[in-house]
């Protein structure tokens, strides 16, 4: 290695090692946090005066108002459900606008398009009383079907993935006498590994981080609340001082499954991002 | 395809069950959104004023929206009933084979497999989404607010008074309104370049030759992503108040005396949301270009080997346009998505600093936090609902012109 | 044979519209309502069955008794539960002609009108609110007239709590506690009795021991008391119109001392948590409510001190801080199944009795008249100073509309904006006085 290119190495990692820890200190500081002895969102001193696991213990035995295992399991719950609906509605609506030709195609594309844009929580009134005509209000159900509802306007991503599968292998297929149907289950699908597990990370991690539709289907119900909104609740006015530190032990338990997750399966959230884009 | 008769017959009584059980009764009220509030009465053995059940204007209209999507699903079904009959009449004229029910059904997964595939998504997206809007935009077009609030009050059919108020009106609100809609777009364009440049510059530092451990320093960047943003966005808002741990950090370096006003200074307030969306936005970046860089084509760095250019020639004239074409959509869209971008403002600054020539909005606030807040807060859903047509019209303009311009769209037979 | 057949089909088709259209007029309101009973009680029985299971013993309780099953639900702020839970079960003890099932939700009093406003026939058949709500929720119709032993619930209360849960003359709740104000806290051990009483003798003094004073100017309410006490008014008239004056001479006057205060190196602004995390280190002194008084007690231990607000320099005179008092009603539901049951409820709740126990468990400042002379209150620090101050304080008759510009005036001054003051006043006026 040549004089210049050592020197230019090294600034390299100097400039990266300070990002990195820029990047890293909210983490920390979660984390310390999590562990802080004294209650309350403020302390006079940066570095806690004592430590404690008691944060996190009294997650799971001081559940009577704040139930966080509770909490834990409907979220997973919602997110599983909801996960499987949307990844199977989204490669479906993908794949129909990505391979199959008929009349409205182009049109009902645009409208997808623009329906996303409209901003959310404008019609959660309306799905409020919807959902209560139907008899699903404060229900997990009802959640379920808000966060999958709106599958059929995520198309983009999964539908340029599957613009890029040859159509050669439809087309072999269909030789051999396969429907449309069996091509989209027997062909499509196992090609599209990065895309229908990207789809599936982000509608998994939805209920995770979402607390206004929770907030407006659940209402006063403690019981049926998912993490977010919990967390939320945690550190609203009146229990903030009370409950911070346990609000930062619950967010780093939250944390840790979507730190697997991703380091896990990043090489599919780089192909998932990048599918619709790479081939310009 | 007599039996298919029979399915559509079915559904159409179903249907007229619900127009005439249910959804007559608040459609009637339609064109006046209920005539009787909620009423007293004096009951002199148990001595309370009674209630008396009165109209709910919000419940007329939502639900007349739904009566009336059944009656235009009522109509298409009929349509669809009157051209099977047609045929069914046409197919036995003509002798020829009229397809069973089992025929028809195979036919739905294959060469009319679209439908088969889309009938689940289109349901859910015309109940949750479109008929929701559809309410919604009607509200902007009444005077429901906080003084006009169910049971004790019915709201109207205003027409476009709103809409005036906004944009024509002389007042505060007009004020506020253009002035958001500026920083909006400020806000948009800034926090969407800079991570767009930044996340590259460090994708790109990240995947230069010299530096070692490529994976562990993607890593890095992305742990803090997997902190739900309410989480880390909360905390960091914390942490900048005056009270909070960055200025009690700087008074103990010695740096600053007083806290600094991080977002109580309007303009401070704005340069760090836009900070601050970058710690949350360019570790996505960063992926993303990460993916682009390792696709970029070797063949076009080795003919500019032989042609002699330099490091820098190769980013100006290789990378840079290369990446720059193949990011163009998703750009685009993330331009959009900031545009709307909610939780880091309502999350980091809840719009604040107030502002005291804005109308209960704050010198950060974007479109959609106001809008939030107008409901959630004020109950002021007509005017929000007419701010949010308006959001909605410039974000639909945007992404369909844009989306329908762009390589991946025009081309997408490429490699079919 | 297959026109036969088509013909049957239309035949069909033509009785399903008919039976579908035809029956529908007379009984369509009737089932419909029966339907939605229907799958409320069904609501209810799930939770019920789910209740037990759960071990959750907050989220409801039943009490068998001999008649009807009465179920109501009521709404209480988080600290509440407990205490909530047991007067309910004590109310059911005593009225053992009935079955009761009370639900608890935990919404909180500042929550209670949004909340409300969102479904009010899914809120709460009794539930809580602060008496600045009461405008808002009686023009949604939302709350019973007290009308049941109405004399005997007026005298029982103090006058100033009865104002502030009547409106244009009617009593629309039942007063619950009457400590929803402010003072001072402060730390003995860097103040005296003497720093604290003018705000510059609480700056000087902490200013000497390097601490800080906190107060939240950003809030509309804790902005106030500079105003309210250099003899500004803030009101509705009788339409629920707001009045405001904060931009005369006075209120320049006292907005000139707010601009001093936060220009102060001692001052230091920030909610709740600031002051309750910072008290005893860096804070010295602060200006909240009795909800923090355990957490500040906690901290400081002997050096616990609270007293009512300071006098302030206004035009080179010393002016004793005004303040808001409110107090926090129960109302009942307009919506509810059982309104009489219910009132009684609401007044069980907030009967002497309760209101004592209340005292006992949570340091809340009662509304009744007996209670407050008890000598448990009157030995209480944060209630005296509380009470101290209230004769400085003036009914919290404010619309919504004036906290947005309030919390932006603040905040312009917390930022150690330069900009004109009367200007700014200006504005604030206009927008809190705004339709």
């Amino acid at each position: 290695m040549s004089n210049r290119n050592k020197k230019i190495s090294i600034l390299m990692h100097t400039v990266l090692a300070i990002l990195s820890v820029l990047w890293l200190i909210p983490v920390f500081w979660l984390v310390l946090s999590s562990f802080r002895k004294e209650k309350g969102a403020y302390t006079s001193t940066l570095w806690p005066k004592a430590f404690t696991f008691d944060n996190y213990v009294k997650l799971f035995t001081d559940t009577r108002l704040f139930n966080f295992p509770k909490w834990f399991c409907n979220t997973l719950f919602v997110a599983v459900c909801s996960c499987i609906i949307t990844t199977i509605l989204t490669l479906m609506v993908a794949y129909v606008y990505s391979r199959l030709r008929f009349k409205s195609r182009k049109a009902l594309m645009n409208i997808s398009l623009v329906l996303g844009m409209f901003p959310g929580f404008m019609s959660m009134i309306a799905i409020y009383h919807f959902m209560k005509s139907i008899g699903l209000d404060q229900t997990l159900l009802a959640l379920i079907l808000v966060y999958s509802g709106g599958a059929a306007l995520n198309y983009y991503i999964a539908k340029g993935f599957f613009d890029t599968i040859p159509i050669s292998l439809d087309e072999a297929a269909r030789l051999d006498g396969a429907s449309r149907h069996v091509i989209f289950w027997k062909i499509i699908l196992p090609n599209s590994k990065p895309i229908v597990v990207n789809t599936a990370i982000n509608a998994f991690i939805a209920p995770w981080v979402d607390f206004i539709f929770v907030s407006v289907i659940m209402k006063d119900n403690y019981d049926k609340y998912t993490v977010a909104k919990g967390l939320f609740t945690m550190v609203d006015k009146a229990n903030i001082f009370e409950y911070y530190t346990s609000f930062c032990a619950a967010a780093v338990l939250v944390s840790i499954p979507i730190v697997l997750l991703f380091i896990k399966l990043q090489k599919y959230y780089v192909s998932g991002v990048t599918a619709g884009a790479s081939k310009g | 395809m007599i039996f298919l008769t029979f399915i559509y017959i079915i559904v159409e009584a179903l249907l007229a069950t619900f127009f005439f059980k249910f959804g007559f009764k608040y459609l009637s009220h339609f064109h006046t959104l209920g005539e009787n509030a909620q009423g007293k009465q004096w009951n002199e053995a148990l001595q309370i004023y009674e209630r008396t059940t009165g109209d709910n204007s919000m419940l007329i209209l939502l639900f007349s929206v739904f009566a009336i999507a059944a009656c235009i699903l009522f109509i298409w079904i009929l349509v669809l009933l009157i051209r099977n009959i047609k045929q069914i009449l046409k197919l036995e004229k003509e002798g020829k084979h009229i397809p069973t029910f089992k025929e028809i059904l195979l036919e739905l997964l294959d060469s009319k497999f679209h439908i088969t595939l889309l009938a689940a998504p289109m349901t859910t997206l015309v109940l949750f989404t479109v008929l929701p809007i559809v309410f919604m935009i009607l509200i902007a077009f009444t005077n429901f607010d906080a003084n006009h609030q169910p049971p004790g009050e019915l709201f109207t059919w205003t027409g476009l008074t709103n809409v005036i108020d906004i944009f024509l009106g002389n007042s505060t609100k007009t004020h506020t309104f253009f002035g958001i809609l500026g920083w909006t777009f400020v806000w948009a364009i800034l926090a969407t370049f800079t991570n767009y440049i930044f996340g590259m510059l460090l994708a790109m530092m990240i995947n230069h030759k010299l530096v070692k451990c490529k994976k562990l320093w993607r890593t890095l960047f992305m742990i803090s992503v997997a902190i739900p943003q309410f989480v880390s966005l909360l905390l960091i808002s914390r942490a900048l108040e005056p009270a909070g741990a960055i200025n009690l950090a700087l008074m103990k370096i010695g740096l600053i005396n007083a806290p600094l006003p991080f977002l109580t200074n309007p303009t401070l307030a704005r340069v760090c949301v836009v900070v601050i969306n970058m710690w949350i936005g360019i570790p996505y970046t960063m992926m993303t270009f990460t993916g682009v860089l390792l696709n970029i084509p070797e063949d076009l760095y080795e003919s500019a080997q032989i042609d002699g250019a330099t490091a820098f020639q190769r980013f100006t004239n290789i990378t840079l346009p290369y990446m720059i074409f193949v990011t163009a959509p998703a750009t685009i869209t993330t331009f959009v998505t900031n545009i709307n971008n909610f939780n880091v403002i309502y999350l980091l600054t809840g719009g604040g600093p107030f502002g005291l020539d804005y109308y209960q909005a704050g010198k950060t606030d974007l479109l959609v936090t106001w809008l939030y807040k107008l409901t959630v807060d004020k109950h002021d859903y007509a005017l929000a609902s007419t701010i949010g047509i308006f959001i909605f019209m410039i974000a639909s303009t945007l992404s369909i012109a844009v989306y329908n311009r762009t390589g991946s769209v025009k081309k997408e037979d490429m490699f079919q | 044979m297959k026109k036969k057949l088509l013909s049957i089909v239309m035949a069909t088709a033509m009785v399903a519209c008919m039976t579908g259209c035809g029956n529908n007029t007379e009984s369509a309101s009737a089932e419909k309502t029966e339907a939605v009973e229907v799958s409320e009680e069904d609501g209810q029985a799930e939770t019920e069955e789910e209740a037990p299971d759960e071990g959750n013993p907050a989220e409801q309780s039943v009490i068998e008794g001999d008649g009807e099953m009465i179920s109501l639900k009521i709404w209480g702020s988080q600290t509440d539960q407990d205490l909530l839970k047991e007067l309910c079960e004590e109310f059911a003890k005593e009225h053992p002609e009935n079955s009761w099932q009370f639900d608890y939700g935990v919404v909180g009093e500042a929550d209670a009108q949004a909340r409300y406003i969102e479904d009010p026939a899914a809120a709460a058949d009794v539930f809580s609110y602060p008496d600045d709500q009461l405008t808002t929720l009686v023009q949604a119709d939302a709350l019973y007239e007290v009308t049941r032993n109405v004399d005997e619930v007026k005298s029982a209360n103090a006058p100033g709590t009865i104002d502030a849960a009547s409106y244009n003359g009617v009593l629309y709740g039942y007063p619950m506690t009457a400590d929803n104000g402010y003072y001072l806290y402060y730390d003995k051990s860097v103040l005296s009795e003497e720093d604290v009483q003018t705000l510059d003798g609480i700056l000087a003094a902490a200013n000497a021991a390097g601490k800080q004073v906190h107060m939240d100017i950003s809030n509309g309410w804790y902005l106030a008391s500079f105003f309210i006490g250099n003899g500004c008014n803030i009101s509705l008239d009788e339409n629920g119109k707001q009045i405001c004056d904060f931009n005369n001479e006075k209120g320049l006057a006292a907005a000139e001392a707010v601009r001093a205060f936060c220009n102060d190196p001692a001052f230091v602004t920030g909610d709740d948590s600031v002051l309750e995390g910072g008290i005893g280190d860096n804070i010295c002194c602060g200006v909240s409510g009795p909800w923090v008084s355990a957490s500040i007690k906690e901290k400081l231990g002997d050096n616990f001190g609270a007293a009512k607000l300071p006098t302030f320099t206004c035009n080179g005179e010393q002016v004793q801080m005004g303040s808001f008092l409110g107090c926090k009603v129960l109302g009942v539901n307009t919506q509810t199944q059982h309104p009489v049951e219910a009132m009684e409820l609401a007044e069980y709740l907030t009967n002497e009795k309760s209101q004592a126990r209340r005292f006992e468990v949570l340091g809340y400042g009662p509304s009744n008249i007996n209670v407050s002379k008890s000598d448990a209150v009157s030995a209480d620090i944060a209630l005296k100073a509380l009470a101290d101050q209230s004769q400085f304080a003036v009914s919290q008759h404010v619309n919504g509309a004036y906290w947005t510009p309030a919390e932006a005036f603040g905040a312009e001054l917390e930022g150690h904006s330069t900009n004109d003051l009367q200007a700014m006043l200006d504005q604030l006026v206009e927008q809190a006085t705004a339709e």
